[in-house]
């Protein structure tokens, strides 16, 4: 295999996880606390809500994949996805609280809504990190699960256009970069972030450098693959 | 409208309607035996003091369940449909096998977590044991029944539309994989605020976030008796489990929708051969603005319960 | 007949014995690894073997995971599990397949250690990152060499476990058995669950290392009878997929029984039916 597509699809995948791990950082996740309305976000851990949106975004990419051959359409149709389904989970989640707890969406790490300006703090319950999913965060969340999708599409379309992968192979590598750099940024919030306004969000840049890290290796690991000349053949 | 089309859309609406079954059974089964982020709060009651009635099934987080049994009943479908036996039969064939994993993981999960919990003086009631596992496999089969048929019905869209390029490029086992990991993901993040708020505290004040003094402290008497987990689910099914389903449904609903609906006006249906970059971009911009649409509505949301239920009054 | 006298408790006599199993965790992983590594470079071996392969390689995982999440992750146990798995496993069992037409030497195919080497240095290195205290300062003990053990043990059972489905580790009839047809996908869950699960399920402040490693065994029951009756159709064929399946529910029956026993044996108490009691 020529060596400028080699080094494409070692960019991408680079690109990809990384900004996988960027997206993770800019999800409002509140993990456990966040299902007793105990902290702001939504209740599920950082790691399944990027995966699951990636997922969804993956799958219309790799139906966007079959009558496409622009890298960027195939990227942004799994972004899209992604960002569909966060935004629809806000929606619902916020229902639930709303409707079905009687909670007002509040952040509690900011006293006032950077975007809105609203007042957050004397909506606050006390001895909780806030509840609901604030404005704020619903804006921070959609660009989280716009940049999540488009890295795992960005994966995937390299790996079957320019590796020549078939499409389960680069489907499932995809997913295990992904969830690999999604992980650690995980670790690296420690289970529960706002968005961007959350003062989490300055340790970003370090997830970032060792997602970059992480997905170099991955991907010297596909690359090395690729060169041995066994995985040929492919779908495109 | 070409009869193709008719068929894609007549069949992506199944898939739909399966979608809103799906997830509303996938919440209340987590309800059925108390799983993912409200079941820290089971896990802790005994710390605290509280010996409970609950079924602690800490299988993992709902994503990773939800994957295992939908690829498992997937698998077995793929292989009994490869033998050459009927979907009818092979599907629901391959879910029972899963729900037979499921079951023995509950078990696993429960006395493994009741015994990791020894000093707290936590028995192992035998009857919420066995008296709990039907009820968790029942609503686990419809959940895994839904899903496994979507990946089923998906992977074979394009045959059964009558324009075979349009099946599914990823394998039928690979679908169930994506769909349970998304299943669980929105199950857990919409469902499980109204077990975690709502009911596993209802003898708290309504209306206010649970303080962090409360954590442990569930609610464990029920209307008549002692609370276990069936009276979770006649009450979730009247808000969560619904509201979980409707999730799920409309992101399938948007997002097939606007894929097909790309597809059609950028000439690519119902041909289904070459290229279409037009396509790839209506979809596009569909998506952004039913996105847009939805923050909009939230935003509003957002700030009627604001101004409705107003600043927070309690001590 | 007056009342007698309860016989006087026995002097509690702490007898340490020293049981072979389990090893302990440096013990565990030096056996488990060798034992895996010798059966994934000879693929011609049967089935049954392989999966015995799987089942240490899955024990090793489970171990690393209880040791390393011991100490909170900050997020789920299962987080690391499958990290180790879907994240670096499969990965890792991609440049394995690639490489295992090198390194022939008879029955021996050494080539797929490859991924396996290139999975344990990845997982070592960022578990020193994570470790950093610039960087994300996850401040756990051996964290380097938990996921250094992790990578391998994940694509060690990945290798094994489509080994089975193919009946080899070369890269074409995996691809057409194992991964277009889909049941990569059931391999990667069950292989996650099968390291993540006996933690999560047993955790607590009472939780005891034997007990829980019973549960990853049992789980690799469980995969040896899917994966059993996957290779019906696959290339395995029809007499590896019932070894398999016979295999699969000895295993399975044998350490489920043996877990389900314990727990309750060291529960605080079991009964039939009860009221409840709030403990000052």
């Amino acid at each position: 295999m020529e060596p400028t597509i080699l080094l494409i699809v070692l960019v991408c995948v680079i690109l990809g996880g990384v900004l996988a791990s960027l997206g993770v950082h800019l999800l409002p996740v509140g993990g456990a606390p966040a299902a007793m309305g105990t902290a702001t976000g939504i209740a599920t851990g950082a790691i399944m809500l990027m995966f699951g949106s990636a997922l969804t975004g993956l799958f219309t990419a790799a139906t966007v994949a079959m009558f496409s051959n622009s890298i960027v359409l195939v990227a942004l149709s799994g972004a899209v996805g992604a960002m569909l389904m966060v935004s629809i989970i806000f929606l619902f989640a916020n229902v639930t609280y709303i409707f079905g707890a009687g909670c007002v969406p509040v952040s509690g790490r900011v006293a006032v809504d950077p975007i809105t300006k609203e007042l957050q703090t004397p909506y606050k319950t006390p001895q909780t990190d806030g509840h609901g999913l604030p404005s704020v965060c619903l804006i921070s969340g959609i660009i989280g699960g716009f940049i999540g999708g488009f890295g795992g599409a960005l994966i995937y379309f390299a790996l079957i256009n320019y590796a020549k992968l078939e499409y389960a192979m680069a489907g499932v590598l995809a997913m295990g970069i992904i969830l690999a750099n999604a992980i650690i940024a995980a670790y690296n919030i420690r289970g529960t972030i706002e968005g961007f306004h959350d003062p989490k969000f300055r340790t970003t840049p370090k997830a970032l450098l060792v997602c970059f890290v992480a997905s170099l290796l991955c991907g010297i690991a596909i690359v090395l693959a690729l060169t041995t000349g066994v995985i040929t053949g492919g779908a495109v | 409208m070409a009869a193709e089309i008719v068929l894609l859309f007549a069949w992506t609406i199944v898939i739909i309607a399966l979608a809103f079954l799906a997830c509303m059974f996938e919440d209340l089964e987590s309800d059925t035996g108390s799983q993912s982020n409200p079941n820290s709060q089971v896990q802790l009651a005994p710390q605290v003091g509280y010996v409970h009635r609950f079924f602690n099934k800490a299988i993992s987080g709902e994503p990773l369940s939800w994957c295992m049994y939908a690829t498992t009943s997937g698998t077995i479908a793929w292989v009994l449909l490869k033998q050459g036996v009927t979907p009818l039969l092979a599907i629901p064939i391959g879910v029972l096998t899963g729900e037979a994993l499921h079951v023995i993981f509950s078990t696993t999960a429960h006395v493994g977590r009741v015994s990791g919990q020894k000093r707290f003086q936590q028995p192992v009631y035998l009857d919420v044991l066995y008296g709990s596992l039907l009820p968790i496999a029942a609503f686990g089969f419809i959940g895994s029944l839904c899903i496994t048929s979507i990946a089923y019905i998906q992977s074979n869209l394009g045959t059964l539309s009558g324009i075979p390029q349009l099946n599914h490029p990823f394998p039928f086992p690979l679908l169930c994989f994506i769909w349970g990991i998304t299943v669980g993901a929105i199950g857990s993040s919409t469902g499980d605020i109204h077990y975690g708020t709502e009911r596993e505290f209802q003898d708290r004040p309504f209306g206010e976030g649970k303080r962090v003094v409360y954590h442990g402290k569930i609610t464990r008497y029920a209307d008549c008796g002692i609370r276990r987990q069936h009276d979770i689910v006649s009450f979730c099914a009247k808000f969560g489990g619904p509201c979980t389903g409707l999730t799920f449904g409309s992101i399938i609903l948007f997002e097939n929708w606007r894929t097909l609906v790309g597809m059609m006006l950028g000439g690519y249906l119902p041909a289904a051969i070459g290229l279409s970059d037009t396509a790839a971009l209506i979809g596009i911009g569909i998506g952004i603005a039913i996105v847009v649409l939805l923050l909009v509505v939230n935003m509003r949301l957002v700030r009627w319960a604001r101004k409705t239920y107003g600043p927070f009054v309690g001590a | 007949m007056g009342h007698h006298m309860p016989p006087p408790p026995p002097e509690e006599v702490v007898v340490v014995v020293k049981k072979w199993w389990p090893p302990d965790e440096t013990r565990l992983g030096i056996i488990s690894a060798v034992i895996a590594v010798l059966i994934v470079i000879f693929p011609g071996l049967p089935a049954v073997i392989k999966a015995i392969g799987v089942i240490f390689a899955l024990v090793w995982g489970a171990d690393s995971v209880r040791k390393t999440s011991k100490y909170g992750l900050g997020t789920g146990v299962p987080s690391i599990g499958y990290f180790a798995v879907i994240g670096y496993g499969m990965v890792g069992a991609f440049t394995g397949m690639a490489f295992s037409r090198y390194g022939h030497l008879g029955p021996v195919e050494a080539g797929v250690l490859v991924g396996v080497l290139f999975m344990a240095i990845t997982g070592y290195i960022s578990g020193i990152l994570a470790n950093t205290p610039k960087l994300i300062a996850m401040k756990i003990p051996r964290l380097e060499r938990g996921m250094m053990e992790l990578g391998a043990a994940g694509t060690l059972a990945v290798l094994l476990e489509c080994s089975i489905i193919a009946g080899t580790t070369r890269w074409e009839p995996v691809l057409e058995n194992g991964i277009n047809t889909g049941v990569i996908a059931v391999i990667l869950i069950l292989s996650s669950l099968a390291m993540f699960h006996p933690y999560n399920a047993c955790l607590g402040p009472d939780e005891i290392r034997e007990r829980t490693l019973k549960v990853s065994v049992e789980i690799s029951g469980l995969i040896c009878i899917i994966l059993g009756i996957a290779s019906l159709v696959t290339l395995g064929g029809m007499a590896t997929g019932i070894q398999m399946i016979i295999f699969g529910v000895i295993v399975w029956l044998v350490f489920y029984v043996s877990f389900v026993r314990a727990a309750i044996r060291e529960s605080h108490s079991v009964t039939g039916t009860g009221l409840i009691k709030t403990i000052e």
